[in-house]
């Protein structure tokens, strides 16, 4: 017998429970203010946002915030995520927000490769303030049977608290997550 | 194999680091309290997830067949491993049909629970853990002591002069900041060379046969999206029946384990990118064992987020290492005795029943009751230590008549009192790092009678 058989065949002969799925969970505190409370997340989690009313003036504030470096904003499709290895800034755009823990919803359609926002150095992401849920509940419902290949939930820059519980940012992942919020 | 108590002994024997070991734990736990009472709504999102999980346990059945074909359709090859050793054949044929030479690993407690590690070295793989924390322990031939936190039971010093063995970091040099970024560029350039690339699954969900990885440093994306070939290994109890199920999970997990609101990286992965192939291998190992065992059975609810670790103290005060297993703290106390119970039976006594530990489940495991039930079981197989099962039997008999009782209060008393070396000597295990008490002058039953 495969051992799939074998798991199945174990599974079968257990008594049967009728245990119901309890359904969807509706007791969550709404946010007041999903602006005030993404922005209090987003100092929890050690990034930065910057408010903006349109993208031309986040560009110019971006050159003070990485004098020098190679800021890469283009949405074409870059095959091998090697070749982004020596991307300092990676700038790319945020589906939407969650208040309550900072995470923003990315998808591979916001990003040339998968690996782009871990690979590159320090990363931007652009975010509409109209674009913001309170919960990972809302977050789901927004999201409902959306059809992506790879997504994820980014919140803040990468970090480890490995060596001791004291907190180093920039592990593996970018060093640091500048938002800006239009 | 030293047994908990034995090896217990020699982690405390350093009281500085077991005095740290103890408050840097309950520091994580603490900031466990904090945010989880941020959240009104933190008990209800509890039951909520205890009933996903009674729920998706009792038809697992139907939810992994469902799993399956979903991640089929999305262009997922699924395997099935009855054991360990099957799990880990799986893993090298893979490997080894892609001519893979490399290969890095991001945290996985299933991967440590089959010893993965041990079986491709010896096929000749390379092995490379990418979590610092792993990566650390790897280097010193270590086990991870906490599931979380794999170093926590080393100072700073210590990860200084491992670097520097093994980095070439400059000796003495113990900043965090300059041994985690030391660590980055090393682990960056096997991220880009690795052939193949082992992430482990936090959720995985029935409905659209997508599974979900949780990092704060980003290595397991780093791994899987860079190499050609990434294996996903799970076991079987990690499903969940449909994808809004993540959002109480998700709010629960890194709270949980360490205060924080999410993790960095709550990475959803459901298709391979063109060109690469995405294994998931599914493994039982007994738990469909412990499935079968009504008592015993809500301990596979677990999302492994060590919050009874954290709250343990017996596990803060004896460190990960004195559990001998993979999982240690009280979870892995209730999941060891599944896999042998001869080789684990010191493990549901290395407790106080205090009960914190099920007090901060996030899936509402009763850990403490099961710990007594393992023990009660343990002792019926006759699997107890021969000085357990004398003492108790002393102690039925002399609790099984009142005179008896009466006669051994008296005796204990006038012993402690007049001749207390009796009691006060390295064959009683009581009298180690502690005083015994004054005996009182008189019973209890005695001061009732007396009373005016």
């Amino acid at each position: 017998m495969s051992s799939r058989s074998e798991i199945f065949k174990a599974l079968h002969e257990m008594e049967p429970r009728e245990i119901a799925h309890p359904g969807d969970f509706n007791h969550f505190t709404h946010s007041k203010d999903v602006k005030a409370d993404f922005l209090n997340s987003m100092a929890i989690v050690g990034a930065q946002v910057l408010e903006v009313s349109n993208t031309s003036e986040a560009n110019l504030q971006l050159d003070q915030f990485f004098p020098g470096m190679i800021r890469y904003d283009s949405m074409a499709v870059v095959e091998k995520g090697l070749d982004l290895e020596e991307v300092d800034v990676l700038e790319i755009k945020g589906e939407f927000g969650v208040s309550e823990n900072g995470a923003i919803w990315l998808t591979e359609n916001n990003l040339p490769n998968r690996v782009a926002p871990f690979i590159c150095q320090h990363l931007v992401i652009y975010l509409s303030k109209n674009e913001l849920v309170g919960t990972m509940h809302e977050a789901y419902d927004r999201l409902g049977d959306s059809n992506y290949g790879f997504g994820l939930f980014l919140s803040g820059p990468s970090k480890t608290a490995d060596i001791e519980q004291s907190l180093v940012i920039g592990a593996h992942g970018a060093r640091s997550l500048l938002v800006i919020l239009i | 194999m030293l047994n908990h108590a034995e090896a217990s002994e020699k982690f405390i024997a350093d009281a500085e680091r077991t005095t740290w070991h103890d408050e840097t734990l309950w520091f994580v736990r603490s900031k466990r309290d904090k945010v989880s009472k941020l959240l009104p709504e933190w008990e209800e999102l509890r039951e909520q997830a205890s009933s996903i999980k009674d729920h998706t346990l009792a038809n697992l059945a139907q939810y992994l067949e469902k799993f399956e074909a979903q991640a089929q359709a999305n262009g997922i090859i699924i395997h099935w491993a009855k054991d360990a050793l099957e799990h880990n054949q799986i893993v090298h044929s893979i490997t080894a049909k892609h001519g893979g030479k490399a290969l890095v690993k991001s945290k996985s407690m299933l991967t440590e629970e089959c010893h993965l590690n041990d079986y491709l070295i010896k096929q000749g793989i390379e092995v490379v853990d990418t979590d610092l924390g792993e990566r650390i322990v790897q280097f010193r031939n270590e086990a991870p002591s906490h599931i979380v936190l794999p170093a926590i039971h080393l100072k700073r010093e210590d990860v200084g002069e491992t670097f520097h063995e093994f980095l070439g970091t400059p000796k003495g040099n113990k900043d965090p900041q300059f041994l985690t970024e030391a660590a980055r560029q090393h682990l960056r350039g096997h991220f880009l060379a690795a052939d193949v690339a082992i992430t482990g699954v936090n959720f995985a969900i029935a409905e659209t046969g997508e599974f979900v990885v949780c990092t704060n440093e980003g290595n397991a994306d780093m791994g899987a999206h860079l190499s050609k070939v990434h294996i996903a290994c799970m076991g079987l109890e990690k499903i969940l029946p449909q994808r809004k199920d993540l959002g109480v999970f998700l709010r629960l997990l890194a709270r949980s384990a360490t205060g924080q609101l999410i993790t960095t990286y709550s990475s959803h992965f459901v298709r391979p990118r063109p060109g690469q192939e995405m294994h998931i291998v599914i493994v039982n190992n007994g738990r469909t064992r412990q499935l079968a065992r009504p008592e015993f059975r809500n301990s596979l609810k677990c999302i492994r987020c060590a919050a009874c670790f954290n709250t343990c103290p017996v596990y803060r005060r004896s460190g990960g290492h004195s559990y001998h297993q993979p999982v240690a703290g009280p979870i892995g106390s209730i999941l060891a005795p599944n896999f042998d119970k001869a080789s684990n039976v010191d493990l549901p006594f290395a407790s106080t029943l205090c009960g914190s530990c099920s007090n901060v489940c996030p899936v509402k495991i009763n850990i403490h009751e099961q710990l007594w039930l393992w023990r009660q079981d343990l002792m019926k197989d006759g699997l107890a230590p021969a000085v357990k099962s004398f003492s108790m039997k002393g102690m039925a008999f002399v609790l099984s008549s009142p005179k008896i009782f009466r006669l051994a209060g008296f005796f204990g008393r006038t012993i402690m009192r007049y001749m207390p070396f009796l009691v006060n000597n390295s064959l009683n295990p009581w009298s180690k790092q502690r005083e015994m008490p004054k005996p009182p002058k008189e019973s209890f039953q005695d001061w009732y009678k007396n009373r005016k």
